[in-house]
C-alpha cells in the first residue's frame, strides 16, 4: 500500500496521463516525417530538426531570448537579492506592507502588466527594443526573486547569523560569510527559474515585440498562427529539455514545489 | 545599529524599479481609461468617461464578459475535478516517488504555454490523435471539430491551470488530518462514506481557494484562447490585446483591462470569503 | 561595582512582557545560572546580554563600561546556542577560528589557538570535519570551543545541554564546569533543568514571569526558598494546606505543629519528601519535630529510592525513603515525622 488507496491512485494515474499527453505528443511529433501535424505520424525522421537549424527568424529569436533571459536574470538578482536581504534583516515598521508592495506584480495578470508597459514604453520608444523587453520581463522576475529569496533567507538555521555576530562579525560580514553562502543553493535555483521565466515569458513580450525584436515565444506564436507543421514541435523539444534541466537543478537544490509555491 | 540601518537601504533599487516600471505604468493605464479616441482613431488626451460609456453601452462587451466567465467557469470546474484526485493522491501517498510525482504534476507550469498549446493541436486537431483514433475505431466518419472553437480552448485552459490548482490544493490540505479518516473508518464508515463525510467537507476551503485561483488565471489567459481558439473565440483577454495592438485603441483597451481587473478582484474576494466560510 | 551588572532590564513584545525587571550582579570568574520554566524570560535576558535583543529599559555594565546599546559584534560575549548554530558550510577548524578571523588575527596564530581550543574540549584531530559529520556531543564541544577561543568577557550558555541524551549530559556538565573553573571565566547559564543549575553554578537566579524570584547559592535556593514559586520549582515539595491556632502555630490535619504560622491569610506548609521519615506510631515525638499520623496508601519503587504515598486525616503526602528498607504493607498505621525547621510556610496563591 502506498497510503493513497487503489481508487485514488488509479484516478491520479489517469490525470497524470492527461497532464503528460501534450508534452509527450509534442516530443513524438518533433520526429515526424510528415509535412503537417498528423498524429500518429506516418513516419519518423529528423527533417524538422534539420529545418530548424536553417530557420533564420526562429534561430535569431532564440538567440535574442537567451540574451534577454541572461540580462534579466542578472539584473533581477542584483535588484532582488539585496531587497530580500533588507526585508529579512532590516527592522522595518511596515515590513508586511513593503513585502506586499514588492509582490503585487505577481498578483496582477501579465496581460494587464503587458498593456500598461506598452502604453508606458511607446512614447519612450522602448517597445521592440532589448532594454524594453528586459524591463518588461523584470516586472515578473524581480518580484519572483524577492519572494523566493526572502523565503530562502528566512529558512536559514536558527541563530546561525546571531552566532556570527556574537563572534565579532559586523553585519555585512555576517551577510558575506554566513547568510549568502548558506543561501547559495536557493540563489542558484532562483537564477535558473528567473532565466526560465524570462525565456518563456510570452504575453508581455507579445505586447512589446515588434518585427525588429521578437523573442522566441513570440516568434513561435506567430508561426503557429500562420502554419501548422512539426517545425515548432522540434523547437519545443529543445525548450522541454531546457525546462527539464532547470527543473532537475531546482529540485535538487531547493525543491520545485517550494520554489514556485507560496 | 548603523549596520542594519544601512542594510535597509538595500530595498531602494528594487523599490525604485517597481515604482518606475510597474506602479507608474499601471497608474498610466488607469489614466488612459479617461482618454478619448478621435474619429480618425487618434488618441485625444482628456478626463472624461466617454470611452467607458462607449465600451459599456456596446453589447459586445457584455457578450465578451459572458464568454470569459463561462469559459473560465467550465475550465475551472474541469481542472478542479482533475486536480483534486492528484492533489489528494500526492498528499496521501507514502511512495518514494512522491517527490518525482509532485514535480511532474507541477512541471507543466514551467513549460512554455506555446509548447503545450501545440501539443493540444496535435491531440485535438482534425488529423490529431483523438480524431485518428476515433476514425480507425469506426466511431466517426468525418473528423469532429475539437480545436479552433470553445471546446479546444476549454480543454487547453483547464490543462494550463491544473498545476497551479494542484499546488493550491496541496497547500490547503494542511488541516486534513489522516487520523480523522482513520477515526471515521474505525467508527464503521466505508471508504466512500468516509470520503463523503470527512475528507470532502474538510477540503472544501482548499477547493474554494483553488477554484478562485483557477478562475482568475483562466480569465486573464491570452495565449490559449488565442491559439486554440483560432480567431473564433472572443473573450475579454483577446479583445484587450486586439484593441491595444491591432487597433491601437488604447483608451478602450485600458477601460477593458480595468474592467477585467475589477472582475478578477471581485472573484478573488468571493473565493476567499467562501474559503473562510467553509472553514469550521 | 561587580564585573557584570544588569540593572532594571525590561523587554516587551507586542502583547507580552518577556523580561519585566531583571537586576543581577555577577563577579569576575563566577558561574551563575538563570533557572526557570520556559517563558520566564531567561533566554531573552541572555540575548540582551549578548546584544541580540535590544532592551526597552535598563542597563548592562561590563567592567564599569556601559554596553547596553553596543551591537553584538562588538561585545565579545561567547554565546553557546541551544541549537549550537554551527556554520554548516565551514569545517570544525573554520567554525572555531571564525571569531579570530573576524578579529584579523594572523593565520598561524589562529591555527595555534584553534588547535589549543579543540584540545581543551577534547576534539583534537577533528579539525577537517563538517558539523553534520559530528555527533550531538561533539557539535556541542565545537560550539563551546568556538565561544571560548575568542576569550570572551562573559561566556553565555543557552540551554546548551538540553539537546543531549541523559548520559552525555552528565559528562558534559562536569566537563563544562571544570573548563569554566580552570579558565576562571565568568559564565551565565540559562537552563530549565535544576540539576544543571545546582551542579554547575556558584549562584542561581530563579526566574519567574520576567523577574528574578531569588538569587542565592544552590544550598540557599534549595534549603531556603524565598518564595512559593521557588519552593515548587526547585526540588519536590509536599504543599500541605494548614491553618493556625490561637498560639500562632501551624495546624496540619488537626494536629498543632511546632511551626510558626504566618500572621494572616491562608497558607500551605512546604516540606521536602526526603526530609520526612516514617516511624512507628508508638515512637515518642522528639523536641523540634513535627509529626502527623495516618496510614500507608502505596509504596512505589523508583530505583534509587522508594516513594511512599501516605494518607492522614486531612489529605495525602509523599515521603521519599531509601530503597533497601523493607517495604511497608499498604494500610499500615504509621507516623510521619520531620524537623520542624524543615517546614516552610508560604501564603496560598489566589488563583
Amino acid at each position: 500500500m502506498n497510503g493513497a488507496g487503489r481508487v485514488l491512485s488509479s484516478l491520479a494515474a489517469i490525470v497524470y496521463v492527461l497532464i503528460l499527453a501534450p508534452i509527450a505528443i509534442v516530443v513524438a511529433l518533433a520526429f515526424s516525417a510528415d509535412s503537417f501535424i498528423l498524429f500518429p505520424p506516418s513516419g519518423y525522421s529528423l527533417r524538422w530538426f534539420n529545418q530548424l537549424a536553417h530557420n533564420e527568424p526562429l534561430l535569431n529569436a532564440l538567440w535574442l531570448s537567451v540574451q534577454i533571459a541572461c540580462v534579466v536574470t542578472l539584473l533581477s538578482l542584483a535588484l532582488g537579492v539585496p531587497a530580500a536581504l533588507a526585508l529579512n534583516k532590516g527592522q522595518f515598521r511596515w515590513r508586511g506592507a513593503l513585502t506586499n508592495f514588492f509582490l503585487a506584480p505577481l498578483l496582477l495578470p501579465t496581460l494587464i502588466t503587458g498593456l500598461a508597459l506598452l502604453l508606458f514604453f511607446t512614447p519612450l520608444r522602448l517597445t521592440a527594443t532589448l532594454p524594453g523587453l528586459v524591463l518588461g520581463h523584470m516586472t515578473v522576475t524581480v518580484p519572483f526573486v524577492i519572494r523566493m529569496m526572502t523565503t530562502a533567507f528566512s529558512t536559514l538555521p536558527d541563530d546561525i547569523e546571531a552566532a556570527a555576530a556574537t563572534l565579532g562579525a559586523k553585519p555585512w560580514r555576517v551577510v558575506w560569510r554566513v547568510t549568502l553562502p548558506l543561501a547559495t543553493p536557493g540563489l542558484i535555483a532562483c537564477a535558473c527559474l528567473s532565466f526560465l521565466l524570462s525565456f518563456d515569458e510570452t504575453v508581455i513580450s507579445l505586447f512589446l515585440s515588434g518585427p525588429r525584436a521578437a523573442t522566441l515565444p513570440v516568434e513561435m506564436v506567430r508561426y503557429v498562427e500562420g502554419r501548422t507543421d512539426p517545425l515548432v514541435a522540434a523547437l519545443s523539444v529543445l525548450l522541454i529539455v531546457a525546462t527539464l534541466i532547470v527543473v532537475v537543478i531546482v529540485e535538487r537544490l531547493v525543491g520545485v514545489a517550494r520554489a514556485v509555491g507560496k | 545599529m548603523t549596520g542594519t540601518a544601512r542594510l535597509k537601504l538595500l530595498v531602494l533599487p528594487a523599490a525604485l524599479f517597481v515604482l518606475a516600471v510597474y506602479a507608474w505604468p499601471t497608474l498610466g493605464l488607469f489614466r488612459n481609461a479617461f482618454n478619448e479616441t478621435g474619429p480618425t482613431g487618434a488618441m485625444i488626451e482628456a478626463w472624461s468617461l466617454k470611452t467607458s460609456q462607449e465600451v459599456f453601452s456596446d453589447g459586445f462587451t457584455f457578450e465578451l464578459t459572458l464568454n470569459s466567465l463561462w469559459l473560465s467557469l467550465s475550465a475551472t470546474l474541469i481542472a478542479l475535478m482533475l486536480s483534486y484526485p492528484v492533489a489528494l493522491f500526492l498528499f496521501r501517498t507514502t511512495s518514494r516517488f512522491r517527490g518525482l510525482l509532485a514535480v511532474i504534476a507541477i512541471m507543466p507550469m514551467l513549460i512554455s504555454g506555446v509548447v503545450r498549446v501545440f501539443g493540444w493541436l496535435a491531440i485535438l486537431g482534425d488529423r490529431g490523435l483523438v480524431n485518428t483514433l476515433a476514425q480507425s475505431l469506426g466511431l466517426i466518419s468525418t473528423p469532429i471539430k475539437l480545436v479552433f472553437n470553445w471546446t479546444g480552448v476549454t480543454i487547453g485552459l483547464a490543462e494550463s491551470i491544473m498545476p497551479y490548482m494542484i499546488l493550491a490544493l496541496l497547500a490547503g490540505f494542511g488541516q486534513l488530518d489522516r487520523t480523522l479518516e482513520e477515526a471515521s473508518r474505525s467508527l464503521g464508515a466505508s471508504p466512500a462514506r468516509t470520503f463523503w463525510r470527512v475528507t470532502l467537507p474538510l477540503s472544501l476551503p482548499a477547493l474554494a481557494l483553488a477554484a478562485g485561483l483557477g478562475f482568475v488565471l483562466s480569465m486573464s489567459a491570452y495565449i490559449t484562447p488565442k491559439l486554440l481558439g483560432g480567431g473564433r473565440v472572443f473573450v475579454l483577454a483577446t479583445e484587450i490585446f486586439e484593441q491595444a495592438t491591432t487597433n491601437t485603441n488604447w483608451p478602450v483597451a485600458s477601460v477593458l483591462a480595468i474592467y477585467t481587473l475589477l472582475l478578477l478582484l471581485l472573484l478573488l474576494v468571493a473565493s476567499n470569503i467562501a474559503a473562510k466560510g467553509l472553514q469550521r | 561595582m561587580s564585573y557584570l551588572e544588569l540593572s532594571g532590564l525590561q523587554k516587551r513584545y507586542r502583547d507580552s512582557v518577556a523580561v519585566d525587571d531583571v537586576s543581577l550582579s555577577v563577579e569576575q570568574g563566577e558561574a551563575v545560572a538563570l533557572l526557570g520554566p520556559s517563558g520566564c524570560g531567561k533566554t531573552t535576558t541572555l540575548r540582551m546580554l549578548a546584544g541580540l535583543v535590544d532592551p526597552d529599559r535598563g542597563a548592562i555594565l561590563l567592567d564599569d563600561t556601559e554596553i547596553t546599546r553596543l551591537p553584538a559584534h562588538r561585545r565579545n560575549m561567547g554565546y553557546v546556542f541551544q541549537s549550537y548554530a554551527l556554520f554548516p558550510h565551514l569545517t570544525v577548524a573554520r567554525n572555531v577560528g571564525f571569531g579570530l578571523e573576524e578579529r584579523g588575527i594572523a593565520k598561524a596564530e589562529i591555527a595555534r589557538q584553534v588547535t589549543e581550543a579543540l584540545a581543551l574540549v577534547r576534539l583534537a584531530g577533528l579539525d577537517g570535519r563538517r558539523p553534520r559529520e559530528l555527533s550531538g556531543g561533539q557539535q556541542q564541544r565545537v560550539a563551546l570551543a568556538r565561544a571560548l577561543v575568542i576569550r570572551p568577557a562573559v561566556l553565555l550558555l543557552d540551554e546548551s545541554l538540553s539537546n543531549l541524551d541523559a548520559k552525555l549530559r552528565d559528562t558534559m556538565r562536569h566537563e563544562i564546569r571544570s573548563i569554566q573553573r580552570s579558565l576562571g571565566i565568568t559564565t551565565l547559564f540559562v537552563t530549565h533543568d535544576q540539576v544543571e543549575a545546582l551542579t554547575m553554578c556558584d549562584r542561581i537566579a530563579v526566574m519567574d514571569r520576567g523577574r528574578i524570584a531569588q538569587i542565592g547559592s544552590p544550598e540557599d535556593i534549595y534549603e531556603r526558598p524565598a518564595t512559593r514559586f521557588v519552593a515548587e520549582f526547585v526540588g519536590r515539595a509536599n504543599a500541605l494546606p494548614a491553618t493556625r491556632d490561637a498560639e500562632g502555630r501551624a495546624v496540619l490535619w488537626g494536629q498543632a505543629l511546632p511551626v510558626k504560622a504566618p500572621a494572616r491569610g491562608a497558607f500551605d506548609l512546604f516540606v521536602r519528601p526526603q526530609r520526612m521519615r516514617i516511624v512507628p506510631v508508638s515512637e515518642p515525638v522528639a523536641d523540634g519535630m513535627a509529626r502527623v499520623t495516618g496510614r500507608v496508601l502505596r509504596s512505589v519503587f523508583v530505583g534509587d529510592h522508594v516513594e511512599v504515598l501516605f494518607e492522614g486525616a486531612g489529605g495525602q503526602l509523599t515521603i521519599e525513603t531509601q530503597s533497601g528498607t523493607a517495604a511497608l504493607p499498604e494500610g499500615t498505621e504509621v507516623a510521619v515525622i520531620w524537623q520542624a525547621r524543615d517546614t516552610l510556610p508560604f501564603a496560598r496563591e489566589t488563583p
